[in-house]
């Protein structure tokens, strides 16, 4: 059992060994939490400890309970050797001159300024606290331990977006002594993060206790409506967070906005009809490319309508070009569909910068200049009321996907997707069903492409990456596949997030990437799930459920 | 005029010849077999009819209209429904679910109400998983939804591929049961079987395959009398 313990631990210690070798590390070090007392990077470590310490000490191990905390202390001491091992060997070699990102400051990151003994005892006496801390956890109630997680959670996001908060509470008086209680003006102050946490735990405990003495008594039909309102209150949070804070929050928002659009539209063709679209991008190139032609001011411009009178033939273009696109691969199935959208996204860059496109689209030099839209005499020109054309555009998007989910045409296309063969033999039509469903798909990304065209004022074919639609599936993989609210809320994870965490940018896949293996491990079907792709997942299948962990810290088998 | 008339059709997968000349009829209101070995080409018979895969040559006629051209669901909303080998229900949706969508062609909301009733009466098991998704059901709950789908639609001619696959000898008695009885509907059933006794017992008339050709035909009774059906298939 010791053996496991260390090799627990040492697993963890590895991850952190890997996030000081590429720089993640020391990048999160300079982002604080609690100024001055711990920041981002120091809690990632803690965060792995307790990791090592949660799994080292499963619930249901032969040991008695005091074994098992001693296991927890010796896995979070394992989980730091590997980074121990790493200080004595920088103090030994200069090894940054092969690891960029072992320089000195994560030296002294490591070794809390201790120097190089006392600090290797240090971070392996944190190690071992934080792997008691983590077997303790486990052993707690789970109640006190939803508790704990929700208020340390609370506290990491009053810490690290305090530069947001703090300008959301720009005002004198009241509100500006309760802003001074918990910020200094770089960050979160140890009384205030002492109250965040505070609260945060007991709001959680009342109302876990209160909704576990509603939850029996609900039917399914005031548990749906429950829903709605939860998601309707999100939405309105949505809308008016943007007028509160500052322009930069509008320029992230109007970009979050923009996914949550594409999101809806891909969830039509993949969650509901299955069809793995990667060519998605090439609707929303077509969209944006449309609008430019059809409004900008420049010598490649066709016409200079209004941005109302081209949005609409913008999408139209893009559902003709959707049909046109879905007839070849209207026999291809599955995995094979993806590969082959996946080519015809390309193709539509690769032709604006060829050779005969180029005259006409401007080739790689892209379609300036062009206008913003106009509602009466107002122009909507600053990023939030940009955002809020997405918000309306997803709006209208989502009432159609919500329609049609409960539609002959929702239906049917379910239905393909289960079984083609046995669909069309009950009298689906395949064709007029996948066509539709590619068409309408291509409509939203039109619209979506048309949006982006006024956000940016210009088009290029660089902005045309598959990476695009990569981006916009893994948002609604993580959001919950055929979900609303979910798609809103991937796309605040991963567009929103990133924008805001600047320093994150260059690492961003990686954490893309962490982020999709984790999801997939704990919760397949998303930070939102439909109803029925929860049913789908987990259903009646108890150890299924069991095994995609619905709780947060699953006990771990031996 | 039969309902049904199969004009030697020969059908291929790629340059794979699966039916070699297949002629065979389906009077109105019968139950007719058609037994075989493995790989004899039933399945695909039933494809070729129903519109899933096209005749390279010979034509097939239901209700005297001829099918060449029309694709699967045409043939569905002329009310030609098969129920494929293999228990293919819908299985992330709910039972209640794949029911709707047997009726897919059908418009007149009471009726399918009423027809969903009738199911619930002839598989009373249905009614209470009705809510349930139906890939989590045992193999016979599945076989049973996929034949009350099917039912749904109100078809005129039903094409049942192997309804007795892998059910307990209880349940198979069952499933012959219902199909009689939804022949008493007055449904024309076209039962592909590998339980070639039963399926000759209750037939009206039936049909010998083998490698794609059809080697013997006849009513049911004197099918099972025959000593080469007898070597063959039922030992
Ligand atoms: N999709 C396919 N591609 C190529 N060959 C196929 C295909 N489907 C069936 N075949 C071949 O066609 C022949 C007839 O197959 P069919 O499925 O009709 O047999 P069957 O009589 O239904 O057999 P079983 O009783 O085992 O279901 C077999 O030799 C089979 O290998
Ligand atoms: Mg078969």
């Amino acid at each position: 059992m010791i053996r496991t313990a260390i090799v627990r631990g040492l697993l963890f210690g590895a991850v952190g060994l890997h996030l000081a070798v590429v720089g993640v590390l020391l990048m999160l070090h300079q982002r604080w939490i609690i100024i001055d007392t711990i920041s981002l990077g120091q809690a990632v470590l803690v965060l792995l400890a307790i990791g090592a310490g949660v799994m080292a000490a499963p619930t249901n191990a032969p040991e008695a309970p005091p074994a098992r905390l001693l296991f927890g202390l010796i896995a979070g001491a394992a989980a730091s050797l590997p980074l121990a091992a790493l200080m004595v060997a920088m103090d030994l070699v200069r090894l940054q001159a092969v690891f960029i990102a072992l320089s000195h400051d994560l030296f002294e990151m490591l070794s809390f300024d201790l120097g190089d003994f006392l600090g290797v005892l240090a971070l392996i006496g944190g190690g071992a606290v934080g792997g008691l801390a983590g077997a303790v956890l486990q052993h707690t109630p789970p109640g006190i331990r939803r508790a704990v997680i929700a208020g340390a959670a609370a506290v990491v996001v009053a810490g690290v977006f305090q530069e947001l908060i703090q300008l959301m509470l720009q005002f004198e008086g009241l509100i500006g002594d309760i802003r001074d209680f918990f910020y200094t003006w770089e960050g979160l102050s140890p009384q205030g993060a002492a109250v965040v946490f505070a609260i945060t735990a007991i709001v959680s405990q009342v109302r876990s206790a209160a909704s576990r003495r509603n939850q029996a008594a609900l039917t399914d039909q005031q548990r749906q409506r429950q829903r709605m309102i939860r998601a309707l209150l999100c939405l309105a949070g949505l809308a008016v967070l943007p007028a509160l804070a500052g322009s930069y929050i509008g320029q992230v928002l109007m970009l979050v906005g923009l996914f949550i659009l594409m999101g809806m539209c891909l969830n039509l063709d993949v969650g509901l009809a299955g069809l793995l679209d990667l060519g998605f991008v090439a609707f929303f190139a077509v969209g944006a490319y449309a609008t430019a032609l059809l409004t900008a001011d420049n010598p490649h411009a066709l016409l200079h309508l209004s941005y109302w009178a081209a949005m609409p033939i913008a999408v139209l273009l893009s559902i003709c070009m959707g049909v046109i696109f879905g007839i070849p691969v209207l026999g291809v199935r599955g995995d094979y569909l993806a590969v082959a959208t996946m080519g015809l996204g390309e193709i539509v860059r690769v032709i604006v910068l060829s050779d005969f496109a180029s005259p006409l689209l401007g080739g790689a030099q892209g379609l300036l200049q062009i206008p913003k839209p106009a509602l009466g005499g107002f122009t909507l020109g600053s990023p939030v009321s940009l955002f809020y054309l997405t918000l309306v555009a997803s709006g209208v998007a989502a009432f159609v996907a919500w329609r049609l989910e409960n539609s002959r045409l929702g239906r049917a296309w379910m239905a393909l997707r289960d079984d083609e063969d046995v669909a069309q033999a009950l009298g689906i039509n395949l064709i007029r069903s996948k066509l539709m469903a590619y068409g309408l798909g291509a409509a939203f990304a039109g619209l979506a492409g048309s949006i982006f065209a006024v956000m940016l004022g210009s088009v290029y074919p660089s902005s045309f990456q598959l990476l695009i639609s990569i981006n916009v599936l893994a948002l609604i993989i993580v959001g919950g596949m055929g979900s609303l609210p979910g798609v809103a809320l991937g796309s605040i994870a991963l567009i929103g997030l990133p924008e805001l965490l600047r320093e994150f940018g260059e690492y961003r896949y990686l954490f893309y990437g962490a982020v999709l293996i984790i999801m997939m491990r704990l919760r397949p079907e998303g930070l939102w799930p439909s109803e029925a792709r929860r049913r789908e997942l987990h259903g009646s299948d108890e150890s299924l459920a069991l095994d995609a962990g619905s709780d947060l810290l699953p006990a771990q088998r031996t | 005029m039969a309902l049904l008339e199969i004009d030697d059709i020969h059908v291929f997968y790629d340059n794979i010849q699966a039916l070699k000349g297949i002629s065979l009829d389906v009077e109105a209101n019968r139950i007719v077999t058609l037994v075989g070995g493995n790989g004899a080409g039933k399945s695909t018979t039933l494809r070729a009819i129903s519109g899933l895969l096209h005749p390279r040559q010979g034509a097939i006629r239901y209700d005297g209209r001829p099918l060449a051209g029309l694709g699967a669901h045409d043939i569905a909303a002329m009310g030609l429904v098969h129920v494929p080998e293999g228990r293919r229900i819908f299985g992330r949706l709910t039972v209640d679910e794949n029911l709707l969508m047997g009726a897919f062609t059908r418009r007149d909301r009471k009726a399918i109400a009423e027809d969903k009733e009738r199911m619930m009466t002839l598989f009373p098991r249905l009614r209470e998983r009705l809510r349930q998704v139906a890939g989590t059901l045992s193999g016979g709950e599945q076989q049973m939804v996929a034949t009350a789908r099917a039912m749904m639609a109100r078809p005129r001619l039903l094409l049942m591929d192997e309804p007795s696959m892998g059910l307990a000898p209880m349940v198979v008695e069952q499933v012959f049961e219902t199909i009689q009885a939804i022949n008493a509907q007055g449904v024309t059933i076209l039962l592909v079987e590998q339980n070639a006794l039963m399926a000759l017992t209750i037939a009206d008339q039936g049909y010998v395959l083998e490698s794609g050709e059809i080697v013997l035909s006849g009513p049911g009774r004197d099918l099972i009398d025959d000593e080469r059906v007898r070597q063959a298939y039922l030992g």
